[in-house]
C-alpha cells in the first residue's frame, strides 16, 4: 500500500514531468522526420550529438565570455542548446543526404548514423576535453517559479525549481501539432510522406521538403540530447542517452505519428523513466526498474501497433524515374 | 557482362573504403596530425607484425559470428538488430553451463556449452520475432530494447546471483571459472608449427575455423538449396512468396532463429576461448560491429569473412595509431562508421547502375525477319 | 496553340518518342490513340514537364518554351490529370485541390475556408458534383477523376491533358466524363485525350493523332474517319478486332463457390454469399468496378484469405481451409492481378521466377538442393514455348517489359497441366500484341478443357471471351448472364449498383 501510494507522489510527478521532456523532444523529431516519409532510426545518435554538443557550448561560452556570463548567466546554457540544434541538424543533415538523395535503406542509414555518433562523440570528446566519455560540469538555465502555487508548500515539488526548456518544449508540442494540420508547411510535409509523386505532379519538391522534414528532427533531437546534458546531468557523459531517442520513436508510433499524440506517449514513458531514478522505492532489482521504460515501449508497440496509422510512404525512398 | 560485375563487386566495397580513409584524413588533418603517419602506422603496426596478425584473427573470430548473425537476419529482411543483447545471454548460458556441469569430458562438456550459447541467443531472438509476427511490433525497435534488458540481466545475474563467491570483497565481479572440459583450445600448438608463438598465438582458439565452416555452409544453404530459394523470394517480395504457397512467417521465424543462435556464440571467443569465466566487465559492442560487417559484407557469408579480417585489423592497427602517431584510437572508430555510410551508398548507386544496365541488355530485339515482315508491308 | 517539334526521347534500350511533330489547336479536344507502349504517355509527360526531351521543341501559344517541372507547365496553363489518380486518400477534396498552390496566410496558416469555397464555386461553374469537405477514401473513381479534373482547372488550366481516363470508369461514368469534358469545351479550355479505346475517341474528339512504336503516323479529323481506319493506322496493319469464339462442349464442374464470405477491412466483409461454378472448357467471366471484392474474390479462392463462411470445392474436392500450395497442387493455376508484388518476385532471375511455387516438385529437387540444370533446361524450353523475348534466363524479372513478364506468369502458370485457371486482369497494361498473345492462350485453355474464371476491369474483354458473364458489386454476385446476353450498357447498369437481379434468376452452367 505504501509503495501505491509513493507511485504517485508529487515528487515524482514532477520527475516524471522533467524526464519526459528529452524523450519529448525526440519524439517530436521524429514527427517531422516521418511524417514526410522518411524513418530516423538515428535519433538516438543526433540525440548523442545533442549531449554532447550541449555540454561543450555551454562550457566553451562560460570559458570564452565569463563577463558575459557573469552578468546573464543563462546565456552559457542558452549557447549550447544553440549549438546542440546545429549539430542536431548538420548530422541530421546525414542522413538526409544518404536516404533522400542517395536512396540507401532507411533503416540501413539510421544504424550507420548511431555507429558514427558514438565514435564521434568520443573523438570530438578528446579534443574538447582531453578525456574520451565524459565532460567538466556545466552550468543550467536559472530555474523558474511558479508564482502563488510556489507559496503552497504541498505544490512545492511541481511549482517550483521548473527548468524554462519545459514550458518551451510544451509550447513546441502546440505550435508543432498546429504547424502540421493547418499550415502549407504541414500540409506539404505530410503529402509528401504520404504520395510523394502525387506531390511531386503538383510542383512540390520533394526532395526539398523530405530534407526539410529530417533537419527539423535533427534540430529537436540536438535540443533533446541538450536537455539532457544540460538540464539535467550538468554534464556530458558516454552512454548518457540511454536509448532515449529509440524510445522515442515507439513514443511517436504510440502517438500515431501526431505531436499531441507523442506528448501522451512521452509522459507514459517518462513515468517509468522516473520510477527508474528510484525516487520511491520499489521491491525489484535496480537493474530492472533501470529498463522498465524499455519494456514497456516494448509491450506498448507490441499492443498498439495494429491500430497505428502510418504516413503510407513512410520508408519508402522517392525517385522520379523509378516506379 | 558477367565479368564486368563481379568486378564490380569487388571495386564497390574498395572505393568506400578509399573514401572513408579520404574523411577520415581530413579529420585528421583538422587536429593537426599528419594523415600519411596516422595510416603507415596503421599499416605498418597491423599488419608487418605477426603478433599483429595474430592478433587479428582472435578479434575478427566474434566479428565473424556477429556479422553472419546480422547478415542471416538481413538475408530475411529482418533487421537483427539485436545481437548485442543476444550475445549477452549466450555468453551468460554458455558460462552457465560452464561452471556448473563439472567432471564431464570435454567432447561432451563443450558441445553442450556452445549449444547452450546458441539456445541463449534464440531465446533473446523468440520474443522479438514472435511480436513481430504476431502482433506486428516493429523489430528494430524491440531489439534495441530487448538489448538494453539483456544487459540489465547480465548485470544482475553476474553481480547479484552468480557472482563466483571466491571473489566477493575483491573488485572482481564475475562468475565462477570453468573446467578445461569447457573450453575452447587454443591453436597455439599448431599454430607453432608455422613459427607463429606467443601470448596471441595462445589466444586463437579453435572457433575461428569454427565461424569460418559455418559460414562457408550458410553460403551454400542460402545460395544453392531449396530453403535459400525460399528465403530469397520471402525476403524480397513476401506477397509473392506467399501466392507461390512458400510459407512466409515460418521462413522469417527460422532465419531470425538462426541469426540468434549465431548471435549466441558471438561471445564464446572471449568467454570460453580466453578468460574461461564471464566477468561483468567482458567486450562489449560486438553486435554492432556485426552490423557494420554484415553491411560490408553485403550479407553474404563469405563476405562476412573479409570484411571481419578488415574490422579486425582497423581495431588492431587502432592501438598502434593511438601509441605510435599519437591520434585518438577513436579516429579508427570514425573510419569504420564512414565505410560503413560510404559502403551503403555505394552498393545503393552499383545495384542501381546493374539494374539499368540489365534492363537494357535483358530483351534480345525481335528476330531479324519480323522486323522486314513489317517493313514490307 | 500548342506545337511540338521533333520531340525524341531515348530511354535505356527504347526511343519511346521519335521526332514527334504535334499541333493542338485552342479549344479542341485533341486525341492521341496508339497501343500501350506507342510513346503517348511519355509524350505527354514530357508536355508537363515530367521528362525532358532529348531532342526538339515545344511551342506554347507560339513562343518557344522550356518546359522543366509541372511546375512551369501550370504556369503555362498546361494541366494533367494521371491515369492512375495522384490523390492522397487522407486528404479531404479540398486539400487535395488546393497542394501545391494553397492559399495561405500569415506564417504560412492554410485558409482552408477560403479554399473550400474555392472549390465549391469551380465545381458549380462547371456542374460537378463534389463536397469539398469528403476525405478522398470515401469517393468512388469518377469522383476521384473530378477531384482531378478540379485540380487542374483550380491551378487555371486552359489546356487539359487526360491520360486514358476512361481505363477505369463504367460506361454511365464514361458518359458522364464526356458531358464534362463538353462543357469545359464550351468554356474554352482545350482537351488533350490519351485513349486506345477507338469508340470512345471518335465519339469525343473533334482531331485524332495516331502514334505508333513511338512516331506520329498522322492526324485526322474524327468526323468521317472510321474504327477499322484508326486501329489500322495504329497497329500497322489490318487487325482483327474480335478474336474467334469456337463452341466448346462444356465439361465438368471444376471450380465452385458456394456461398462463401470473405472478410474485408474493418470487419466488414469484402465479399458476401457469393455463389458460382465454372466447367471445364468454360469461360466464366466476372465483370465489376474494381474494388467490389473481385481481389478478395480471388484470394480466396486460391487459400491466401480465410472464408468466413461457404464452402469452395475443386473438383468437388472441399478446400475452403486449405493453404496456397495445397491449392496450387490441386492444379489451379493463377495469373494474379498485381503481377510485379503477387507474380513474380522481380529482383530473382527468370529461371527462378518461372518455377516459383512449382520449385519444391521432384524434377527441380536433388535432395535439399535446388537442381539448376533441370530448372534452367525448363526454363529455356519455356522461354521457347512462350516467345519470352529476352538475352538470358539470368536476367532478373525486373528488367523485362510488362509484357514479357506477364509471359513469364502465363508460361508458369501454363506448364503444369492445371485443371482450373483463375487470370484477374491478365492484359492490364500490355501492349496490343501481348494482349492479343494472352487472350490467345486463355481461349486456347478453354479449348483443352481448363475452366477459367476471368476476373476483368476491361469490359470489351470480359464480352468477348466469356461463355457467362457474373457481375459483381459491393462484394456480391449482381447478376449473371449467358454470352451474348448483356450489352455493355446493361452490364454497367448492374456493375454501379443501379441494378440487380432477384436472388436465384442467375444462369445456371448449362
Amino acid at each position: 500500500m505504501e509503495t501505491l501510494v509513493s507511485l504517485l507522489t508529487l515528487a515524482l510527478i514532477a520527475s516524471a514531468i522533467r524526464v519526459t521532456m528529452p524523450i519529448l523532444l525526440a519524439a517530436l523529431g521524429a514527427v517531422y522526420s516521418e511524417r514526410g516519409g522518411v524513418i530516423n532510426i538515428g535519433l538516438e545518435g543526433i540525440m548523442i550529438m545533442g549531449t554532447l554538443f550541449g555540454a561543450v557550448g555551454d562550457y566553451v561560452f562560460a570559458q570564452r565570455f565569463p563577463g558575459l556570463v557573469e552578468s546573464v548567466p543563462d546565456l552559457a546554457p542558452a549557447a549550447g542548446v544553440l549549438v546542440a540544434i546545429l549539430a542536431g541538424v548538420l548530422f541530421a543533415l546525414i542522413h538526409a543526404v544518404v536516404t533522400v538523395t542517395f536512396r540507401v535503406d532507411q533503416i540501413i542509414s539510421g544504424v550507420a548514423l548511431n555507429l558514427l555518433a558514438v565514435g564521434a562523440a568520443r573523438f570530438l570528446n578528446i579534443l574538447f576535453f582531453e578525456v574520451s566519455t565524459q565532460s567538466p560540469g556545466v552550468s543550467g538555465f536559472t530555474p523558474l517559479n511558479i508564482p502563488i502555487l510556489k507559496d503552497i508548500p504541498a505544490l512545492e515539488p511541481i511549482a517550483t525549481s521548473i527548468s524554462p526548456m519545459i514550458p518551451a518544449a510544451l509550447l513546441l508540442v502546440l505550435i508543432s501539432h498546429w504547424v502540421l494540420l493547418r499550415t502549407r508547411f504541414g500540409l506539404r510535409l505530410r503529402a509528401v510522406g504520404e504520395h510523394p509523386l502525387a506531390a511531386d505532379t503538383l510542383g512540390i519538391n520533394v526532395i526539398r521538403t523530405r530534407y526539410a522534414g529530417v533537419m527539423i528532427s535533427g534540430a529537436f533531437a540536438g535540443m533533446a540530447g541538450a536537455y539532457l546534458a544540460i538540464e539535467q546531468a550538468h554534464l556530458y557523459f558516454e552512454g548518457m542517452t540511454q536509448g532515449r531517442g529509440f524510445i522515442a520513436l515507439a513514443a511517436m508510433i504510440f502517438g500515431n505519428w501526431w505531436p499531441l499524440g507523442a506528448l501522451g506517449a512521452s509522459a507514459l514513458f517518462g513515468y517509468f523513466d522516473a520510477l527508474s531514478l528510484r525516487v520511491v522505492r520499489l521491491p525489484v532489482p535496480s537493474q530492472f526498474i533501470n529498463v522498465l521504460p524499455h519494456i514497456v515501449s516494448i509491450l506498448v508497440l507490441a499492443g498498439f501497433v495494429r491500430r497505428a496509422q502510418p504516413p503510407a510512404a513512410d520508408g519508402i525512398p522517392y525517385s522520379k524515374e523509378e516506379e | 557482362m558477367k565479368w564486368r560485375l563481379f568486378a564490380l563487386q569487388f571495386a564497390t566495397p574498395l572505393l568506400a573504403i578509399l573514401f572513408g580513409v579520404l574523411i577520415a584524413s581530413i579529420i585528421v588533418l583538422a587536429i593537426g596530425q599528419n594523415p600519411l603517419d596516422v595510416f603507415g602506422v596503421l599499416i605498418r603496426f597491423g599488419l608487418l607484425r605477426s603478433d599483429s596478425l595474430l592478433s587479428i584473427l582472435f578479434k575478427a573470430t566474434p566479428l565473424i559470428f556477429a556479422g553472419l548473425a546480422v547478415a542471416l537476419s538481413f538475408r530475411a529482411a529482418l533487421w537483427n538488430i539485436g545481437v548485442e543483447g543476444q550475445f549477452y545471454i549466450g555468453a551468460f548460458t554458455a558460462a552457465y553451463i560452464g561452471f556448473t556441469l563439472k567432471g564431464l569430458p570435454i567432447f561432451i562438456h563443450l558441445p553442450l556449452t556452445i549449444l547452450a550459447a546458441a539456445a541463449g541467443g534464440m531465446a533473446w531472438a523468440l520474443i522479438p520475432i514472435v511480436l513481430k509476427l504476431r502482433r506486428g511490433a516493429h523489430e528494430v525497435i524491440t531489439t534495441i530494447m530487448m538489448n538494453y534488458i539483456a544487459a540489465a540481466l547480465i548485470l544482475y545475474l553476474i553481480a547479484d546471483v552468480f557472482r563466483d563467491p571466491s571473489q566477493v570483497g575483491t573488485p572482481r565481479v564475475r562468475t565462477p571459472e570453468f573446467p578445461p572440459s569447457a573450453r575452447v583450445p587454443s591453436m597455439g600448438p599448431l599454430l607453432e608449427l608455422f613459427g607463429l608463438t606467443g601470448p596471441d598465438a595462445n589466444k586463437v582458439n579453435w572457433l575461428l575455423p569454427f565461424g569460418l565452416v559455418l559460414c562457408v555452409v550458410f553460403a551454400i544453404v542460402l545460395s544453392r538449396t531449396r530453403f535459400g530459394y525460399e528465403v530469397r523470394a520471402v525476403a524480397f517480395s513476401p506477397l509473392a512468396a506467399e501466392a507461390a504457397g512458400i510459407p512466409n512467417a515460418r521462413i522469417q521465424f527460422l532465419m531470425f532463429m538462426l541469426s540468434g543462435a549465431v548471435a549466441g556464440l558471438v561471445g564464446l571467443n572471449d568467454v570460453l576461448g580466453f578468460f574461461g569465466y564471464l566477468d561483468i566487465d567482458f567486450p562489449k559492442g560486438l553486435g554492432f560491429l556485426g552490423i557494420s560487417v554484415a553491411l560490408l559484407a553485403k550479407n553474404n557469408p563469405l563476405g562476412v569473412i573479409l570484411a571481419a579480417l578488415l574490422f579486425g585489423f582497423l581495431d588492431r592497427g587502432a592501438q598502434g595509431v593511438q601509441f605510435f602517431a599519437r591520434t585518438p584510437k577513436e579516429v579508427i572508430v570514425i573510419l569504420q562508421a564512414l565505410i560503413i555510410l560510404a559502403i551503403v551508398v555505394a552498393y545503393e548507386l552499383m545495384t542501381r547502375y546493374v539494374r539499368k544496365q540489365r534492363k537494357r541488355e535483358a530483351e534480345r530485339p525481335p528476330p531479324a525477319a519480323t522486323v522486314a515482315a513489317e517493313a514490307g508491308r | 496553340m500548342i506545337v511540338l517539334r521533333g520531340i525524341t526521347k531515348r530511354f535505356p534500350g527504347v526511343v519511346a518518342n521519335d521526332h514527334i511533330d504535334l499541333e493542338v489547336r485552342r479549344g479542341e479536344i485533341h486525341a492521341l490513340v496508339g497501343e500501350n507502349g506507342a510513346g503517348k504517355s511519355t509524350l505527354m509527360r514530357i508536355l508537363y514537364g515530367l521528362y525532358q526531351p532529348d531532342e526538339g521543341t515545344i511551342e506554347v501559344n507560339g513562343r518557344p518554351v522550356v518546359i522543366d517541372s509541372p511546375r512551369t507547365a501550370l504556369a503555362l496553363g498546361i494541366g494533367m490529370v494521371h491515369q492512375h489518380f495522384m490523390l492522397i486518400p487522407r486528404f479531404t477534396v479540398a486539400e487535395n485541390v488546393i497542394l501545391g498552390s494553397e492559399p495561405a496566410g500569415a506564417f504560412g496558416r492554410l485558409q482552408r475556408r477560403e479554399a473550400e469555397e474555392r472549390v465549391r464555386e469551380l465545381c458549380q461553374q462547371y456542374g460537378f458534383a463534389l463536397d469539398p469537405a469528403a476525405e478522398v477514401s470515401t469517393l468512388s473513381v469518377g469522383e476521384q477523376q473530378r477531384v482531378e479534373i478540379i485540380k487542374v482547372l483550380y491551378r487555371g488550366a486552359g489546356v487539359l491533358i487526360l491520360d486514358e481516363p476512361t481505363a477505369v470508369l463504367v460506361p454511365q461514368e464514361v458518359d458522364e466524363l464526356f458531358v464534362n469534358l463538353r462543357r469545359l469545351r464550351e468554356q474554352g479550355k482545350t482537351i488533350i485525350f490519351i485513349s486506345h479505346m477507338l469508340d470512345e475517341v471518335l465519339e469525343i474528339s473533334d482531331r485524332i493523332t495516331v502514334l505508333r512504336r513511338g512516331r506520329v503516323v498522322g492526324t485526322v479529323p474524327a468526323a468521317g474517319t472510321t474504327k477499322s481506319q484508326l486501329a489500322e493506322m495504329m497497329v500497322g496493319r489490318p487487325v482483327l478486332l474480335e478474336l474467334e469464339h469456337p463452341p466448346v462442349m462444356p465439361g465438368d464442374v471444376r471450380l465452385e463457390a458456394r456461398d462463401i464470405t470473405v472478410a474485408g477491412r474493418g470487419g466488414k466483409p469484402a465479399v458476401h454469399r457469393v455463389s458460382l461454378a465454372v466447367r471445364a472448357g468454360e469461360i466464366y467471366g466476372i465483370a465489376g468496378v474494381e474494388g467490389n471484392g473481385q481481389t478478395e474474390f480471388v484470394e480466396a479462392l486460391v487459400g491466401l484469405r480465410p472464408v468466413i463462411s461457404g464452402q469452395i470445392l475443386i473438383d468437388g474436392q472441399e478446400v475452403t481451409h486449405a493453404t496456397a500450395r495445397a491449392v496450387r497442387l490441386l492444379g489451379v493455376a493463377n495469373i494474379p492481378e498485381d503481377r510485379h508484388r503477387r507474380g513474380l518476385v522481380l529482383p530473382m532471375a527468370v529461371w527462378e521466377n518461372v518455377v516459383l511455387g512449382h520449385h519444391a516438385r521432384r524434377q527441380f529437387l536433388n535432395g535439399a538442393f535446388v537442381d539448376r540444370q533441370a530448372v534452367e533446361s525448363f526454363a529455356d524450353k519455356q522461354v521457347e514455348k512462350f516467345d519470352i523475348r529476352l538475352s538470358s534466363i539470368d536476367v532478373p524479372a525486373l528488367a523485362l517489359s510488362g509484357g514479357n513478364q506477364q509471359k513469364v506468369i502465363v508460361a508458369r502458370e501454363f506448364s503444369f497441366s492445371p485443371k482450373v485457371l483463375i487470370a484477374a486482369q491478365p492484359t492490364r497494361g500490355l501492349d496490343i500484341g501481348a494482349t492479343e498473345f494472352v487472350e490467345r492462350q486463355l481461349l486456347e485453355a478453354r479449348a483443352n478443357g481448363m475452366a477459367v474464371l476471368l476476373i476483368s476491369a476491361n469490359l470489351e474483354e470480359v464480352l468477348s471471351l466469356s461463355d457467362r458473364i457474373g457481375v459483381m458489386y459491393s462484394g456480391e454476385l449482381v447478376a449473371e448472364f449467358r454470352r451474348g446476353e448483356a450489352t455493355p450498357q446493361e452490364l454497367g447498369l448492374y456493375m454501379t449498383g443501379t441494378r440487380r437481379q432477384t436472388a436465384g434468376t442467375g444462369v445456371s452452367p448449362s
